[in-house]
């Protein structure tokens, strides 16, 4: 619960609604042991140690053999495999000019540089007048387009896939409506995103928007399809006699596993696609990706490149955190 | 268990089933899953219902559920007609239904914040209830984490919580072994013993039926109807090898049409 982030890549998803029939709790081979009590008291031993409640259970988990031994292997591969990335990285650079291939030490020069380089800035809310690294401005700028179209598009797009999930009446009428409209790629639309909304901030955050509302779209449509007959059944026969109570009381909880992988889903699909955005409307990272590419100034390029990746990183493990939380009763 | 004193509740029945029909319409015809069923379900009983698969007994549960409506007649629970479902009928099924996002108190506690009990009480009628099922020390586990029968106990203790008139119960010990459904049926009748609750229970299984009935009502398919009802007079416990109960059981399962033998259900 706390820490144990060993196991995030262990973790696989499974299909929405799927109400594990098995008896055996899915501790992925035994690495995590949640006792299910919840209380994050740090004291909780994650790994081998059995936490109170299991053996109580007759589930004690087995100790998992030389753990800590395979989690060094997996370390130790993965460090020669970015040595041997960068060191055939560096070695193919030395061959060629720096505008067709910049090295890796090149590209960390650029990244520092555009740390250390001063640009004009407005802080966001506040609106003072300063400067800041050119970095942080265009990963500011980006996110002005990211934030928005991600959180307006993933609202509505849960909201429209649990009312299509939920009502029959609704999916009859919305069905041929997406299944035109969803395989149109969101960039499509940059050129309506224009003449709408501006080249500008909104304009890039509409397309976010668009990207995101599908992923979740259709991530909260089929969990909530997949909510058992039965539990809703249980429910009513429980007293939950209206739908929005059904809703949230019943559907969305059991259907959260979907929802939650649709915005993690869309968390990163939502970099990708302002990247894209960018190229059009003319500011943020991606902008600066093909900018600095044209003048060809590629180690600047990589390394903006190289932020989208970071940023990436970082906020799909701040989200996996949440995930795990928010669905510890799932293993 | 409150109202029994009332002099009206030992005559009535607690569920009255009046010539209950159900026909299902499709573009290749119709099915006529009940045809004229009728039985009354006393208060306090145990009533099994049982019969072969496409004898129309989980439409018949699901209709006193109030989940489905009957196309003929009408169900009475204590008088009055039934129109839908609600908590005066809890269930229990095979599945276990459990809310996989609570934990066993939260399943427990589930009927009892629909129904607006408030916080001290309701605290005190789910450590009742996980007690009456045997879960203390479980009351923060997840269902993941339990076997079968735990989590059928969870489905027991969750349906009672809200004191029904009726305890619903659809093959609810279809998924466990035969040793813990041994031991669940056990735990049942004192459940039952000690809460008095009337008990409509659907199964195929014509030992669990002679095991756990004061009557059983044996159905046929095609369409379903009320072949028998047929009087347990036995003491209980039932042990499977008392002659008496072998021929009990050898008598339903002749009612049913299945082939008379002496190999263990499975």
């Amino acid at each position: 619960m706390t820490g144990g982030d060993a196991s995030d890549d262990v973790r696989t998803d499974r299909t929405p609604g799927d109400d594990t029939p098995g008896d055996e709790p899915a501790t992925d081979g035994g690495t995590r042991v949640d006792a299910g009590t919840g209380t994050d008291g740090g004291v909780e031993t994650a790994g081998g140690a059995t936490a109170t409640g299991s053996d109580a259970f007759g589930l004690a988990s087995t100790t998992a053999p030389a753990l800590d031994d395979l989690d060094a292997r997996e370390t130790l591969l993965g460090v020669a495999g970015v040595g041997g990335f960068l060191a055939l990285w560096y070695v193919a650079a030395l061959f060629q000019p720096a505008y067709l291939l910049p090295s890796p030490v090149e590209v960390a020069t650029a990244f520092a540089g555009e740390l250390a380089a001063a640009e004009p800035f407005t802080v966001p809310v506040v609106g003072v007048e300063t400067t800041a690294p050119r970095l942080l401005v265009m990963l500011v700028e980006s996110l002005y387009h990211y934030v928005p179209g991600l959180v307006g598009g993933t609202v509505l797009g849960i909201a429209v896939g649990v009312a299509m999930g939920w009502s029959r009446t609704v999916e009859d009428a919305l069905t041929p409506v997406t299944r035109v409209l969803r395989p149109i790629p969101p960039l499509a639309w940059i050129g309506f995103a224009v003449i709408w909304l501006g080249v500008n901030h909104n304009g890039a955050a509409f397309i976010v928007a668009i990207g995101a509302f599908w992923i979740n779209f259709y991530n909260a449509f089929s969990g909530v399809e997949g909510v058992p007959e039965g539990t809703i059944e249980v429910a009513r026969t429980l007293g939950v006699d209206d739908d929005l109570a059904m809703i949230r009381k019943v559907v969305l909880p059991a259907a959260s596993p979907s929802i939650l992988t649709g915005i993690r889903t869309s968390i990163g699909q939502g970099w990708m696609i302002v990247v894209a955005a960018e190229l059009i409307v003319g500011n943020g990272l991606g902008f600066q990706i093909l900018n600095t590419a044209q003048n060809l100034a590629m180690d600047v390029s990589v390394a903006y490149m190289l932020v989208i990746s970071l940023v990436f990183l970082v906020s799909d493990g701040l989200f996996r955190r949440v995930e795990r939380r928010v669905l510890r009763w799932r293993a | 268990m409150a109202g029994v004193s009332d002099a009206d509740a030992t005559t009535r029945p607690k569920i009255r089933v009046e010539g209950v029909g159900k026909r299902y319409d499709s573009e290749r015809g119709s099915v006529q899953a009940l045809s004229d069923v009728a039985f009354d379900v006393r208060p306090g009983e145990f009533l099994v219902v049982v019969g072969p698969s496409g004898c129309g007994k989980t439409t018949l549960f699901r209709t006193i559920a109030g989940l489905e409506s009957p196309t003929d007649g009408r169900i009475l629970l204590d008088g009055e007609p039934i129109t839908g479902p609600g908590p005066d009928r809890s269930m229990v099924f095979q599945e276990y239904g459990l809310f996989a996002w609570r934990t066993v108190a939260g399943n427990v506690a589930f009927g009892l914040e629909e129904q607006g009990v408030p916080e001290p009480r309701r605290a005190e009628r789910i450590r009742e209830m996980i007690e009456l099922v045997g879960l203390e020390g479980f009351e923060d586990a997840y269902p993941r984490e339990l076997s079968g029968g735990m989590k059928q106990r969870v489905g027991i203790a969750r349906a009672l919580a809200v004191d029904p008139e009726l305890l619903l119960m659809d093959e609810p010990f279809g998924s466990v072994d035969a040793q813990t459904r041994e031991m669940l049926h056990a735990e049942l009748l004192s459940v039952w013993a000690e809460t008095g609750k009337t008990v409509l229970f659907v199964t195929h299984d014509v030992a669990e039926a002679v095991a756990l009935a004061d009557r059983i009502v044996v159905m046929a398919a095609n369409p379903g109807r009320v072949r028998e009802v047929v009087d347990v007079d036995l003491d209980r416990p039932r042990e499977r090898t008392d002659p008496a109960v072998a021929d009990l059981v050898e008598r339903v399962r002749g009612l049913i049409g299945e082939q008379s033998s002496t190999r263990p259900r499975g």
